[in-house]
């Protein structure tokens, strides 16, 4: 691995350009407090926040100003990302070492748009297999879903690992409470572990004839996945015997490979159809997003769209000194190249968001944490850093020790809703709820505001042993939305899937590749049949993964 | 007496008539809607046996009068009844609001509207609130009556339960009744509170041996036992009697379904619950759509395309009403595949072409074999004596597919598969 440079000595003479001017200002910056930039400028906020939609970005407890600010969006210029965006919202192959396009942004276009279609039908397919969505979805909440014996379906588990289950378990969990409001809740499920871990906890408390199964695969080759609904088919079968009934009944499978569904027995009316355009982890927007459908209806379903389509215009249109998904990037650009920051925490103050942390974890680590460049070059500069997150809440008893008193630097999204529990499902429970609300948002405000200001935001505590001092000086952003809605939180997903894009054209990789997680899956296959006394390897293995398989078999 | 009766339910319209025809002078407040023009037109409003003609004899003979619901009793009125539905609580409370705008007047309000456990006492307080001093009783006074021998229930009580606190207001009901109550005297009286709970009680018992048996009828299904000969042997059993044991797709109609419902409302609201209610309920919503699941397996789950006969709508035999009733889930269930429906029922197809409106796939034929012709399948859903004893020989050769589906359990399976059908009952 070669060593990462401040200045890369490839690239344009631009990018080189506004690299080391970028350098310039770090090395103006580095020994600037953010306590004493905010004491400097008491406008501080004014000029370092920015809204769009139901959106505000504060970014001003980053370490940075707008000279600095100005030397970023002239990096953004010298790699191009005005035309890079123009690439992505089109048809090209952006994807290059699979060839495809990455048009996520299409399947939240309304149906009446007036955007020209990228290649011919697009649209028009997307359209279509929402509406297909839509039918399963009126048919389910209407109770007419039947299962093999004619009993109403009441439960439906979502089978399906990766972005296929991180993004509709997270948005499920994040809209509970948009759930749509019936006679008799629907039960709506998750299972993603290959060694069956949820499944078989929900085997034991759902009944055959009243579930629905979910199998969510782009692929549809996905291992875990197939395990995982194999152990569902035979649960099913035990009960209700097998047959084509069974299938029409009790399986939908959402792919891009129909002959693979058609191959596993998904009932043809029952296949939802994705595209080989979307990768998976941004795939919550197609028919992937089913369990969010049966969560919120499709009305809400739609408006998630709306939301993430609205950031979509806003991050094609607006200039970067307001575009919030380039300063995202450019932030974060700031942060892991001209600080050295390598770890982001994801703090949402607001338990609704509890699996938000595991979806950026996949969004940004998968999608960038690469170290080839689009030419297969080696890149020269640090790219995705560490990512890791939890409820703020429940952090601030776990790992903000090390946040305000550890050695390592390490930057915050904090997130929270300013209005919260004034939806029509909280009625008289709802006052002790707000005041419950205000509480994690003055913790939210309290905790960033130490984490940048250190001792500085202490003022009359008097002189501090050594052991309870702050030095403060964590850079941090807060995202506050006006409620969490599935509009808001379609326009907040959005502005994440778009940072993570600006960020890959100025590091120079494609984000929508994930060659890193393969192999493992393939030399898992040879392992499983040494374990399974099926098969010895082809080459001897080493002496780590005998010793483990030894173990294992003497049990 | 001088009595005026509000409302345009079954019981007031049975009240009304029923209390001129003793004698009293009856002033009959209707409001707006179907009921109120067939009976000014002088058409069944209900398909009561004898209860138009019993409406325009008295009509006729000046002792019952039509006035407007909206107005108040005039000076000589001696009781007003309150016979709403269901639901109409605000409209019982107006009706009291404006009666207390006359202070000096003692009214007696007879309530008998199911409505929720309380209420009758409720309305007592608002007329306390407004008028301190004045000496007016509200009293409850549960409709009992059945649909179907309505009239014969309100002439020959076998009891009449009153929820009344005033001595001097159960005088006056009691002779009201008199020419109901001659040879011995039927009133049971108690607390308002009490009789109200009497009725709910009542309706909750029945309505759970009808899902206790529709529970056995589905162990009897997988059994391979006929339920109708467990039936009958129970029935035998004279602490249990044989009413309300008969297994079947469900119980409906307005009444019965209604008062359940408020009855696990009542429960609810106070905390308690009932889990028996609520599973009686449960167990009856389920069996409305017991033979769409039994069709459903027959076809292999795929109903798109087919058509299905069905053989009464109305909730049962004698009426025309299809409110609650097991048609409803039926129907719904069966478009919902795809499949198309041929339906026929001497009295309930206006309501349910009101109900649904036309669609493609609903078809109202004017007699039973027009709604079996050309079908994969046909349902007897409501127990119409004309159904009893059909030509299974021309209708199965009708059908497309020989299936029948008995609803009510009227035929003899032996007989109809030895004409060729595929027979499905409940629990047999």
């Amino acid at each position: 691995m070669n060593a990462f440079k401040a200045i890369p000595d490839t690239g344009s003479t631009a990018i080189q350009q506004a690299w080391s001017e970028l350098g310039t200002e770090a090395r103006r910056l580095e020994n600037t407090h953010l306590a004493e930039m905010f004491a400097s400028d008491p406008e501080r906020f004014k000029t370092l926040n920015v809204r769009h939609g139901p959106m505000l970005l504060d970014y001003s407890k980053q370490r940075l100003d707008a000279a600095a600010l100005d030397k970023l969006g002239a990096l953004a210029d010298a790699c191009d990302l005005k035309t890079w965006i123009g690439r992505l919202f089109s048809a090209e192959p952006i994807n290059c070492t699979e060839n495809r396009a990455a048009m996520h942004w299409a399947l939240r276009v309304p149906a009446d748009t007036a955007l020209h279609d990228p290649a011919p039908g697009v649209f028009a397919s997307v359209q279509s297999q929402l509406e297909k969505m839509g039918g399963m979805v009126r048919k389910i909440h209407n109770g007419q879903w039947r299962g093999m014996t004619g009993e109403v379906i009441t439960d439906v588990v979502n089978i399906g690992v990766g972005g296929s289950d991180l993004g509709p378990l997270m948005v499920s969990r994040a809209l509970n409470d948009s759930t749509l409001i019936r006679d008799k809740p629907l039960g709506i499920h998750f299972a993603s572990s290959m060694d069956g871990s949820q499944l078989a906890q929900l085997l034991k408390l759902l009944k055959p004839q009243n579930t629905l199964f979910i199998v969510s695969s782009k692929s549809f080759t996905t291992v875990d996945t197939l395990y995982n609904a194999n152990t569902a088919k035979a649960w099913l079968e035990r009960s209700l015997g097998a047959g084509d009934e069974l299938m029409h009944c009790h399986f939908i499978g959402v792919s891009s490979a129909e002959q693979k569904m058609n191959d596993w027995g998904i009932h043809h009316e029952n296949q939802l159809q994705i595209w080989d355009w979307v990768g998976g982890r941004y795939s919550l927007w197609s028919c992937i997003g089913l369990p969010v459908a049966l969560r919120i209806g499709m009305i809400g379903f739609q408006q998630l769209l709306a939301g993430a389509h609205l950031m979509d215009n806003h991050f094609r249109s607006a200039p970067w000194e307001s575009n919030i998904p380039v300063l995202m990037a450019l932030i974060g650009i700031w942060n892991t190249n001209c600080l050295n920051i390598n770890a982001h925490a994801i703090l949402p103050y607001d338990g609704r968001l509890e699996k938000l942390p595991s979806y950026l974890e996949q969004l940004e680590m998968e999608s960038n944490g690469k170290s080839v460049t689009r030419d297969g070059q080696m890149v020269q500069t640090h790219t995705c850093p560490v990512l890791w997150g939890e409820v703020g809440p429940n952090a601030q008893h776990a790992f903000y020790q090390l946040l305000h008193q550890g050695t390592e630097v390490v930057t915050c999204d904090f997130i929270a809703p300013a209005l919260r529990y004034h939806e029509a499902m909280h009625n008289s429970d709802s006052e002790e709820l707000v005041r419950q609300h205000e509480l994690a948002l003055a913790n939210c405000l309290a905790q960033s505001r130490l984490l940048a200001l250190g001792e500085d935001a202490l003022k009359g505590e008097g002189e501090l042993p050594d052991y309870k001092r702050y030095r403060g000086n964590q850079p941090s952003s807060t995202i506050l939305l006006k409620e969490l809605s599935p509009f808001s939180l379609g326009a907040m997903i959005a502005a994440y899937e778009h940072k993570v894009f600006a960020q890959s054209v100025i590091w120079g990789i494609n984000p929508f590749d994930q060659w890193g997680v393969e192999m493992g899956k393939k030399i898992a296959t040879e392992t499983l049949g040494v374990i399974r006394n099926e098969a010895e390897p082809e080459f001897p293995l080493d002496s780590s993964t005998n010793g483990l398989i030894d173990f294992i078999k003497n049990q | 007496m001088h009595l005026d009766v509000y409302g345009d339910t079954l019981c007031a319209l049975v009240t009304a008539a029923g209390l001129a025809s003793v004698g009293h002078n009856v002033t009959l407040r209707l409001p707006y809607g179907r009921v109120r023009e067939r009976v000014l037109a002088n058409h069944a409003a209900y398909s009561e046996p004898g209860l138009r003609k019993l409406i325009s004899s008295q009509n006729t003979a000046g002792r019952l009068n039509f006035s407007e619901f909206s107005t108040l009793p005039g000076e000589d009125s001696r009781a007003v009844f309150l016979a709403l539905n269901t639901g109409d609580e605000t409209a019982a409370e107006n009706i009291v609001q404006r009666l207390t705008q006359k202070p000096d007047r003692r009214w007696l309000i007879i309530n008998q509207s199911p409505f929720p456990v309380g209420f009758t006492e409720l309305l007592q307080s608002r007329i306390k609130l407004e008028t301190p001093e004045n000496k007016s009783a509200v009293v409850c006074l549960p409709d009992f009556l059945q649909e179907g021998s309505a009239i014969d229930g309100l002439r020959k009580p076998s009891q009449i339960i009153l929820g009344c606190s005033d001595g001097h207001a159960e005088l006056k009901v009691k002779e009201i009744y008199r020419p109901f109550s001659r040879e011995v005297d039927r009133f049971l009286v108690m607390t308002e509170r009490e009789a109200e709970f009497t009725k709910l009680t009542i309706t909750g018992m029945l309505v759970t041996r009808i899902s206790f048996m529709n529970d056995m009828a589905n162990l009897a299904d997988s059994l391979g036992v006929d339920i109708e000969h467990v039936r009958q042997g129970v029935a035998a059993d004279p602490r249990i009697g044989p009413a309300y044991l008969y297994p079947g797709v469900g119980f409906g109609g307005p009444g019965f379904a209604n008062n359940v419902v408020n009855l696990v409302d009542t429960l609810k609201a106070s905390g308690v619950g009932s889990e028996l209610l609520t599973e009686v309920l449960q167990i009856n919503e389920r069996q409305k759509d017991l033979l769409f699941r039994k069709l459903w397996k027959h076809y292999r789950t795929d109903l798109k395309g087919r058509t299905i006969g069905i053989w009464g709508a109305a909730f049962k035999p004698g009426t025309g009403r299809i409110d609650n009733a097991p048609v409803l889930r039926v129907l719904e269930a069966l478009w919902a595949q795809g499949a198309r429906v041929q339906i026929h029922d001497p009295e309930a197809i206006p309501a349910l072409l009101e109900h649904y409106g036309s669609r493609a796939d609903l078809v109202s034929a004017s007699n039973p074999y027009t709604a079996a012709e050309g079908t994969d399948g046909l349902m007897v859903l409501t127990h119409w004596p004309q159904y009893g004893s059909p030509d299974f020989e021309r209708l199965r050769q009708l059908m497309r597919s020989p299936v029948l589906l008995d609803g009510r359990n009227i035929y003899d399976p032996a007989t109809v598969r030895e004409y060729g059908f595929t027979y499905y009952g409940v629990g047999r």
